[in-house]
């Protein structure tokens, strides 16, 4: 099982991906939502994505939905560099919604466990 | 499992300081082209990973001063704001900012909170509809708008409480360095391919083994062996030949490859410079603008770190006496924001660095003055140095020109420190060039590399000597009656240009037991001549013989040596000799004082009847104007000179001249012209021009009657008496 994360910010995906190793999931990484497509393509044993929301291009919201459309319900926790409240209001379909910042070696993990707990497998 | 985030502090650093670069070109872009929206997405986004990973590490202050540089930027995008020039200022301090604390972190320093005067007025600025006027620095007068946000010491927090000072302003490279993975890659395969080529030398090694054997064996059984001896070894040689060019080819790509990873881009010295000439500017109410170009060009980190030293004293001494106040500037109508442009070029296997203002220039009169005053140089040669001269004597240790002594520059420490760091440790040469009222413009050429060098070998009274190829012009073969005596030294012309010759094995005093060539040998060939040049400057010397060219590792000389000013380093010989580099610039130094020597006797054999004489010189090449100085002056005349046709007659017209030397072929306007010229002249009607050339053309000789010129002297008929004898028979 991998969970993807995906963003455009190299450092800031690696970190992410390094709070979500550091709690045992495995991980793929993209820089954005195409990318994140050819991944969720090629590795069908992907259980959840966790993706930015300010990305060029396609957005973490647009991505979601894109999803969405395709008829893929994977959980989806999307990250943000700002206030996270607005964007719930925007798509409240969102599996989660979190702000990225020190406190996440926490949160993260706490929100991907809720997460997944609503997904039976 | 414990996971320390901190340890992706490092990588912020790296990408961080990539970003605050992006961050500083784009406004530069902006202030070009406000309407370019690609350009402010990208900046945005720049603004934008900056926030979002230093949260992730904490790193608040960066957080919140880019969060605020996100909000005007992101305000520009939607077209709330419209971008002005106190906008663009607003935002530079903002990269400023960022850039400072960045720097404080990749230190290892505590970060200061966010620079809460600088983070309101972005806010304000944010979201206002119009300008926060009351905030932002807008009017042109400084004094006012520095108190409110724009004092240096805000923008960029310090780890000293004082002010901004001229010593703090040190360039950071990194002692790493980030090389591609192919570039590695390209280099292990090579590594491989050294292996394998190693293993046929194994081989080599068993053939000669077996030949040997061989050779006993024919010894014992004569003829059963059908191939000679001889065309065993003929074959082995053939294939050792090729194994040694193979590997040769193989070296040269290894060495090539190994240098590449340590070049560095110039962008390391160049990129923090646009923010360091605006603190300074504004630290000593100036408006100066920075524009930087040519920060890809790769050049050896060893140059790279040796080079941010005077690259930064250029710049600061640009800023501080350079470009003027603005009030200045305005009343020369000028822009009141002046303009400091850094670039590079690669030409050749060199690097043009380039620091140039648009300030007022290099004030000749008042360095004259001040060095006269400070007894550099004695008075009676005050008057006749050049220009060019009088601006090289910047470069003397303890010379400063700014009437206070202040914190930027004008210690009067840096400019010899300068020429030293750019000439001896990075073997390239410095040189000004300036126009009053319009700037000053300093060129450093640098080597791409100082590890592999050109080198020509030459052989000189029994003993070789190298030189680098940079300093080297030309080679060549005279008669031993092309050499002229001029001012009890002898000179070719090269190409209607006078220099120096002088034999080598003199200069190094090579005690005669060395000498084992025959002199009748060249003097039959005639003399060869290598001429060495720096900075315009040339000297022929006398060799004996080229030995080779080609590249070598210059070995710097160990340190009980380093005193040997002569000698720049050592390179070894495919025998395994040392051979010593010759520094021409030392060589052309002491050329410098033989003639001094001489000159001192002269003056006072000539001694002071009565007022001396005075002539003007006009040529375009220094060499030929020193030559013909140091004859007139050895016999008593007093000397002025001038580039060219355009600053003869300038000179001519400002001053007083018994007499007027000039050489026909010279940018501006020619001699021809410049006779014409002077012949419409009051002053200039009855008093000798002669014109001295190398075109020995019936024509132009009657043409230079016909401009009114009273003597016409051929370069090649040149000797120092003929000129003397010419000129007295003029001067009565």
């Amino acid at each position: 099982m991998h969970i993807l994360v995906v963003d455009d910010d190299s450092l800031a995906c690696e970190m992410t991906a390094a709070v979500v190793e550091s709690v045992g999931h495995q991980t793929l990484l993209a820089e954005n939502a195409i990318e994140a497509m050819e991944k969720l393509d090629a590795a069908p044993d992907i259980a959840l994505v966790i993706s930015d929301m300010n990305m060029p291009l396609v957005s973490g919201i647009e991505f979601f939905r894109e999803l969405r459309s395709q008829g893929l319900t994977l959980p989806f926790i999307l990250l943000t560099g700002d206030n996270p409240d607005g964007l719930l209001q925007q798509e409240p379909a969102l599996d989660g919604c979190m702000i990225k910042d020190f406190s996440m070696e926490e949160t993260l993990p706490r929100m991907i466990a809720e997460v997944m707990a609503r997904y039976p497998r | 499992m414990a996971l320390d985030i901190k340890k992706f502090q490092a990588r912020f650093v790296e990408e961080a300081r990539d970003h605050v670069t992006r961050l500083g070109a784009g406004l530069d872009a902006l202030e070009r082209d406000a309407s370019d929206r690609e350009n402010i997405n990208t900046l945005f986004r720049s603004a934008h990973t900056i926030k979002g990973s230093s949260r992730m590490l904490k790193l608040i202050p960066i957080t919140d001063t880019a969060h605020q540089l996100e909000e005007v930027l992101g305000a520009l995008r939607e077209g709330s704001l419209t971008y002005t020039s106190e906008v663009g200022r607003l935002l530079y301090r903002g990269v400023d900012g960022l850039s400072a604390l960045v720097q404080r972190l990749a230190e290892g320093g505590e970060l200061p909170a966010a620079d809460a005067a600088l983070c309101n007025a972005l806010a304000l600025a944010a979201k206002a509809e119009s300008v926060p006027i009351a905030v932002a620095p807008t009017s042109p007068p400084e004094s006012g708008a520095e108190q409110e946000i724009s004092s240096p010491k805000t923008v960029a927090p310090a780890p000293s409480p004082l002010p901004l000072s001229a010593t703090e302003l040190k360039l950071k490279a990194s002692d790493t360095v980030r090389v591609k993975m192919n570039k590695l890659d390209e280099l292990i395969k090579l590594m491989g391919e050294v292996i394998s080529s190693h293993a046929r030398s194994h081989q080599r090694l068993l053939d000669i083994r077996e030949i040997e054997r061989m050779d006993f064996k024919a010894a014992d059984a004569a003829e059963t062996d059908k191939i000679p001896l001889k065309t065993h070894l003929h074959r082995f040689a053939l294939t050792l030949r090729d194994d040694v060019l193979a590997q040769e080819l193989l070296m040269n790509e290894l060495h090539s490859k190994a240098l590449i990873m340590r070049m560095l881009p110039l962008s390391i010295v160049f990129d923090p410079v646009g923010r360091m000439v605006r603190e300074l500017a504004d630290s000593i109410g100036k408006d100066v603008e920075c524009i930087v170009s040519g920060s890809d060009i790769e050049l050896d980190r060893q140059l790279i770190d040796k080079l941010s030293d005077p690259v930064l004293h250029l710049l600061r001494n640009a800023v501080d006496h350079g470009i003027e106040t603005p009030a200045a500037r305005q009343a020369a109508g000028k822009f009141e924001r002046g303009r400091i442009t850094l670039t590079a070029r690669q030409d050749g296997g060199w690097v043009v660095i380039e620091i140039a203002d648009n300030g007022g220039g290099i004030p000749i009169e008042t360095i004259r003055e001040k060095a006269l005053r400070k007894g550099f140089i004695a008075e009676e040669k005050a008057e006749a140095l050049s220009e060019q001269e009088i601006i090289d004597l910047i470069f003397l240790p303890g010379f400063s020109t700014s009437p206070i002594i202040t914190d930027i520059s004008g210690r009067g420490v840096g400019m010899d420190v300068v020429k030293r760091c750019i000439v001896d440790d990075l073997q390239g040469t410095i040189s000004v060039e300036t126009r009053p009222g319009a700037g000053t413009a300093f060129a450093l050429r640098l080597p791409l590399s100082l590890a592999l060098m050109r080198v020509l070998l030459v052989e000189v009274g029994g003993i070789a000597f190298g030189f680098s190829a940079q300093y080297v012009a030309e080679l060549l073969r005279v008669q031993q009656s092309e050499i002229l005596n001029v001012a009890e030294r002898r000179a070719v012309i090269i190409r209607n240009e006078f220099v120096t010759v002088m034999a080598l094995e003199d200069m190094l005093r090579i005690p005669p037991q060395h000498i084992r060539s025959s002199p009748q040998s060249y003097k039959h060939k005639g003399l060869l001549l290598l001429v060495v040049s720096v900075s315009n400057e040339k000297l022929a010397l006398i060799i004996d013989n080229l030995l080779d060219e080609c590249d070598k590792v210059i070995k710097p000389l160990p340190e009980h040596m380093r005193h040997l000013t002569l000698v720049s380093g050592m390179v070894t010989t495919g025998k395994n000799e040392l051979v010593d580099i010759l520094h021409a610039p030392a060589l052309l130094e002491m050329a410098h004082h033989a003639r001094g020597e001489t000159l001192v006797h002269r003056d006072i054999d000539a001694g002071t009847e009565s007022a001396p004489l005075r002539v003007l010189v006009v040529d375009d090449s220094i060499n030929t104007r020193e030559i013909e100085k140091d004859v007139l002056e050895a016999h008593g005349y007093r000397v002025t000179l001038a580039e060219d046709g355009l600053d003869g007659l300038r000179k001519a017209q400002l001053g007083e001249f018994d007499a007027v030397l000039t050489d026909v072929e010279m940018p501006h306007m020619d001699g021809f012209t410049l006779t014409e010229r002077l012949r419409r002249e009051d002053k200039y009607r009855d008093k000798p021009i002669i014109i001295i050339t190398s075109r020995n053309k019936e024509e132009d000789r009657r043409r230079g009657i016909l401009v009114g010129a009273d003597a016409y002297i051929v370069k090649g008929d040149f000797d120092q008496s003929n000129l003397v004898d010419i000129l007295r028979n003029l001067l009565g």
